[in-house]
This record gives C-alpha cells, structure tokens and sequence, in this order.
C-alpha cells in the first residue's frame, strides 16, 4: 500500500498546472511531453489506486495528516476507484488527440495549463470526502473549462461566458445547499453526515438543501431544463477541448450526484421524505428522450454529438436511479461507456473539420472514399452509441433495462428504448448523408488527418468494443466493490 | 389576514438575515436573467455568490461571542465561542467568487475587443451574421 497515493495522484497534474508558465519560459516545446508525461503517469497511478482498493477495500486518506473530525479526509473507494483511471487515460488521450491542433505559442502554454488545472479539479472532485471540497474542486475544474471554450475567441467567446453565468449559478445553488446541510448537522464530511442525516428526516432544511444541491449540479451536468449552456460551449470550443470536455466535466458532476445520493443521503431519507430517486429517473426519462429529439433535428455535426451527450445523461441518470444495485451498476458502466463515446464522437467531428473544413452534416457526403478510417471509427462509435449487441452501450443499456424492470418502472424502460430509437434515427441520417450518394463527389484529396488523432480515434473506438467484450468482468466489478454501502 | 398568516409573518420578521438573503438571491437572480448587458449580468451572478456567503455568516454568527481561542482549558462553554469553520469556509468561497470575477471580466473584455458592445442582444445578432 501505498499511503500518499491519493495525494499524489492530485499533485501531479496540479504541480505540473503550476509550474507550466515556467517550462515554456525554459522552452515551449517542452509543454506537450510534460503534459503528457504527468497524464501517463497519473493514469498509471490510478490503476494502482483501482487495485490496491480492490484489493484492500477503500481507503481514508486525511490530508496533512489531521484526521476528519478536524482535517479533511479523501476517500478512494470502488467507485471513484473505478472512475479515476478512465479520467486520466481519457484525458491522456484528448491531449494527445489535439496535438497536431495546438501549435502556436502562446495558446500552448494557456492550452496545456488550463486542461492540467481542469483534470486536477476533476480528480479533485472524484477523491473528495467532504462536501466543501467539492465545491472548490467544481469551481477549479469549471474555471479552467470557461477559459478553455473561450480560447478558441471568435464565437466561443459569448458562449464561455453564458457557460460561466450559469455554471457559477449552479456552483451558488450548490454551495447553498451545503450551507444548508452544514446549519442542521454541523458537519462537512460525507461519513458523518451520513451518520446524523437519518435522525433529523423530518427537518424541512434537508430536503430543500439536498434540492439546492441537485439543482447545482443538475446545471452542471446539464440535466435536460438545465442543459441551456452546453451545446454552444461545447460547438464553439476549439477543436482540441472539447473532446476532454464532453467526455469528462458532465460526467464527473453527474458522479457527484451519484456521491450524494447513495453516500450522504442514505436511502431511507430519500425514500421516506419524498420519493427523490424516482423522481430523478422520472426526469432521466425526459432528459433523454428531449434530448435526442433535440439531437434529431440538428444540422451541425458537433451540436448533434453534443444533444446526443445530453441525451446520454439522461440515461445515466435513469439507471442510477432505479434503485437496485444492477441498474446501477449499469448507470455507472454506461457512465463509462458515454465518457469513452462522447469523446470519440467530438474527436471525429474535430477531425473532419481538421481536414476537410466540413462542420455541417449536410456536406459530410465529401468524405466517402476519402477517410476510410474515421468513417470505421464513426460506425463502431454509432453502433455502440445506438446499442448493438458487441458493444459497451448495449451492455449499459441492458443492465438499465434490467434494473427497470425489476423495478417495475416501466417509464424508464420506455425511454431507454424510445432514446435508442432516436440514436438510430440520428445516426441513419449521418450515413444517409455520407452513403446515400450514388456517386462519390470528385475532387477533395485522401486525407485522414495527422497520426496522433488517427490513432487515438482508433483506441476510443476499440475500447468502447472492448468493453462490451469485457462487460461481464466490469459489471462484476462495480457489483462487488463499487455499491453504495 | 388570519392569524396564522399574521404568525407565520411575525416569525418571518423575526429572521431579518433570512429575509435579506432572500432579497438579495433573487435580486441577483434577476439581474442576471433580464438584463442584455454583460457587466450588469456579471454584478447580478455576484450579488448571487455574496447572498450564499451572506447565508453561511448568518448561520454561524453569534451575539456576545468570542474567538475560540481558550484561556483556561478546564472548562468549554460553546455558548462563549463562535465557531469559525463557517468563516474559514467562507473565505475559501470568495476566494473562489474573485477567481470567477477574474475570469469572467477577462471573457467580457474579450468580447467587447470582438463585438464593440457589450449587450448582449447586439453581439447575438452580430454573431448570427
């Protein structure tokens, strides 16, 4: 065992963040191997963290060495055990992704800073053991993804800051429900308040703060009424962020969520006082089907992918909400999944612009015969996002399915099967655009893009397959150690 | 007006802060939401994140109170002390409000370098162009 793992693992990317501006001084070129080397290393780190959990069970970490009453305690458990290491390697891979994008200076320094600050605060967020902390850590990582949407200036610019407005309401909301929390119990720690919540359920303070709360991070996650800020920011960033974006801010604001709702609120209070776990797969439900009709009628490649990742929340939330242990475990394997696809889906979209200049679906017929590639990448990625049986979002879905019939929710097991329907209905008209052509348009030349997207297009894609291959042993290993208590 | 509206009046009288709070929250909630100006919206969202700081120091703050530092240790009287983990907490909130700030006016400035305005409307339909 390793005792300072957690720490370190934080430190990394943090210590690097810091001392950027510094190395460019020394020689800018140095940037992309640093970040990369941190990014390496923090992934490796967490896959020991992953095993060392597995192995050992979770593990409280208090900083600085003063223990939780009076310091704060990160805990890694099985689930943000779990989650780490998809962070890091995704982030791994997004920066990599974008190597060839980022070229000129002084955007550099910003780029490579900024994604180092944004992956810690996501670690931050993942590790922490107090409610507190994850404020400051969202605030950390959502300040750095303003600044990156808005590095691309232009357009981004308007749509950082609307992403700003409403990404600081959302942290405000959240940080009032915590203010709330800590008035009734006197304590941050997620432990403890797991302890004295069940004694004051009837105390109106909870509930309206738990509201607040999830109102915050609702906004975050962009959960469908609340999603006003993501597709601009998402369309407008520069091709080189908003891969890592899409696949990594939702995601760790929904894993929040699930922290709150399993860990802190233990199930008796949500059950009795109001039903909040049905309520949540209620609007799961709407989340997605809203947002994959809203995805359906897109014209834009990059804003259909991000309504689809909007939709894809929603699914999430659906199967954690269900509340049995293998809808969740399917929420937190689609969680996975969605991360790896979504990731994916922007890194392709940022490719066909990178080469070819196109970003709306109507001319994607151009690329046919030109970027053999991606398009197999695009189909892999389309058949695990719609759920056909090799893939991992078939798997996520299935789990969903099952966990909402054995709890007779039967509204859930509509939506997810009406969303898929819907991501059929997106998909079949990217490929209609793309082969339904009867003769290729002449001219335009083969060009795939440089090799660093190529190949990280083609691991994204191999792993969403991977992991339906591999389904069985996951979901094995969210059931044993990732449950909530 | 009946007397339990009378009652549930007084006791919400009895809470100035609350009420304040609330004023203030929804103040900067409006702001934000009405008007086209950038800097305007920027002063509502931090009316918003002073109001919840507001909220933390009006839940912790103690009348005839000391720091809690003790004297002589034989003897704690929490009545004597206020507690300062609300405090600690909230300076780490501004901290974090004067970062957003920061960021934020950096974005408006960039913007206003793009457009020439700062309303919103304008700068909306100038980018739809």
């Amino acid at each position: 065992m390793i005792p300072h793992l957690p720490a370190l693992i934080f430190l990394l990317p943090f210590a690097a963040a810091i001392s950027m501006p510094l190395v460019s001084l020394v020689r800018v070129t140095w940037c992309r191997g640093l970040t990369l080397g941190v990014l390496v290393s923090m992934a490796v780190l967490s896959f020991v963290l992953c095993h060392q959990v597995v192995e050992y069970g979770p593990f409280h970490y208090p900083l600085a060495g003063w223990p939780p009453p009076l310091g704060i305690e990160w805990v890694a458990d099985g689930l943000n055990g779990l989650l780490l290491p998809i962070l890091a390697s995704l982030a791994c891979i997004g920066v990599w992704y974008a190597s060839p994008t980022v070229v000129d200076g002084k955007g550099r320094v910003y780029y490579y800073t900024l994604v180092l600050l944004l992956v810690s605060g996501l670690t931050g967020i993942l590790l922490a053991g107090d409610l507190f902390n994850i404020f400051v850590f969202l605030e950390v990582s959502a300040l750095s993804s303003y600044a990156l949407v808005g590095l691309a200036g232009g357009r981004a610019l308007i749509s950082a800051f609307r992403y700003l407005i409403l990404g600081t309401l959302g942290a405000s909301f959240y940080l009032l429900g915590v203010g709330h929390f800590y008035a009734v119990t006197g304590t941050l720690n997620m432990a403890d308040l797991a302890e004295r919540l069940p004694s004051i359920l009837e105390s109106k303070v909870v509930i309206t703060g738990l509201i607040f709360m999830l109102i915050g991070l609702g906004i975050k996650m962009a959960l469908v009424p609340l999603h006003g800020w993501l597709p601009d920011a998402y369309v407008y960033a520069p091709q080189s962020v908003s891969p890592l974006l899409a696949a990594l801010v939702t995601k760790v604001a929904l894993y929040a969520v699930v922290r709150l709702l399993y860990w802190v609120v233990s199930e008796q209070v949500i059950g009795q006082e109001l039903p909040l776990l049905l309520l949540s797969s209620w609007l799961g439900a709407v989340a997605t089907v809203v947002g994959a009709f809203l995805a359906l009628s897109q014209q834009d490649l990059r804003r259909m992918f991000a309504y689809a990742g909007i939709s894809h929340i929603g699914l999430i939330v659906m199967g954690v909400c269900v509340d049995n242990p293998t809808g969740f475990a399917g929420g937190i394997f689609y969680l996975i999944n969605d991360a790896i696809m979504q990731a994916a889906l922007f890194a392709i979209a940022g490719m066909v612009m990178y080469s070819h200049g196109i970003c709306e679906i109507a001319d994607l017929s151009r690329i046919r015969g030109h970027m053999p590639w991606t398009l197999t990448a695009l189909i892999v990625i389309a058949v695990s996002m719609i759920g056909i049986p090799p893939s991992g979002g078939f798997f996520g879905k299935w789990y969903i399915i099952l966990g909402a019939l054995e709890a007779s929710n039967y509204l859930v097991v509509a939506a997810v099967v009406g969303a898929t329907l819907l991501t059929l209905g997106y998909f079949v008209k990217i490929f209609e655009r793309i082969f339904g052509e009867r003769e290729p348009i002449r001219g335009g030349v083969q060009a795939e893009g440089p090799l660093p997207m190529r190949v990280s297009i083609g691991v994204l894609a191999g792993s969403t397959l991977l992991l339906g291959i591999l389904s069985d042993s996951v979901i094995r290993l969210i059931l044993d150690h990732a449950l909530p208590r | 007006m009946n007397a339990a509206a009378l009652e549930t009046f007084a006791i919400w009288l009895q809470r100035p802060n609350f009420l304040t709070f609330i004023v203030v929250f929804l103040w900067g909630l409006y702001i934000m939401i009405a008007h086209h100006n950038l800097i305007k919206k920027l002063i509502g969202m931090y009316l918003v994140q002073t109001s919840v700081i507001f909220f933390f120091i009006t839940v912790s703050a103690k009348t005839g109170a000391t720091v809690p530092i003790l004297v002589d240790s034989d003897l704690v009287r929490p009545e004597l002390y206020v507690n300062p983990l609300p405090h600690v907490l909230m300076l780490t909130a501004i901290v974090v409000g004067v970062a957003t700030l920061g960021v934020s006016l950096a974005l408006t400035i960039a913007v206003y370098r793009q457009y020439g305005s700062l309303d919103e409307e304008v700068i909306l339909k100038q980018s739809r162009e």
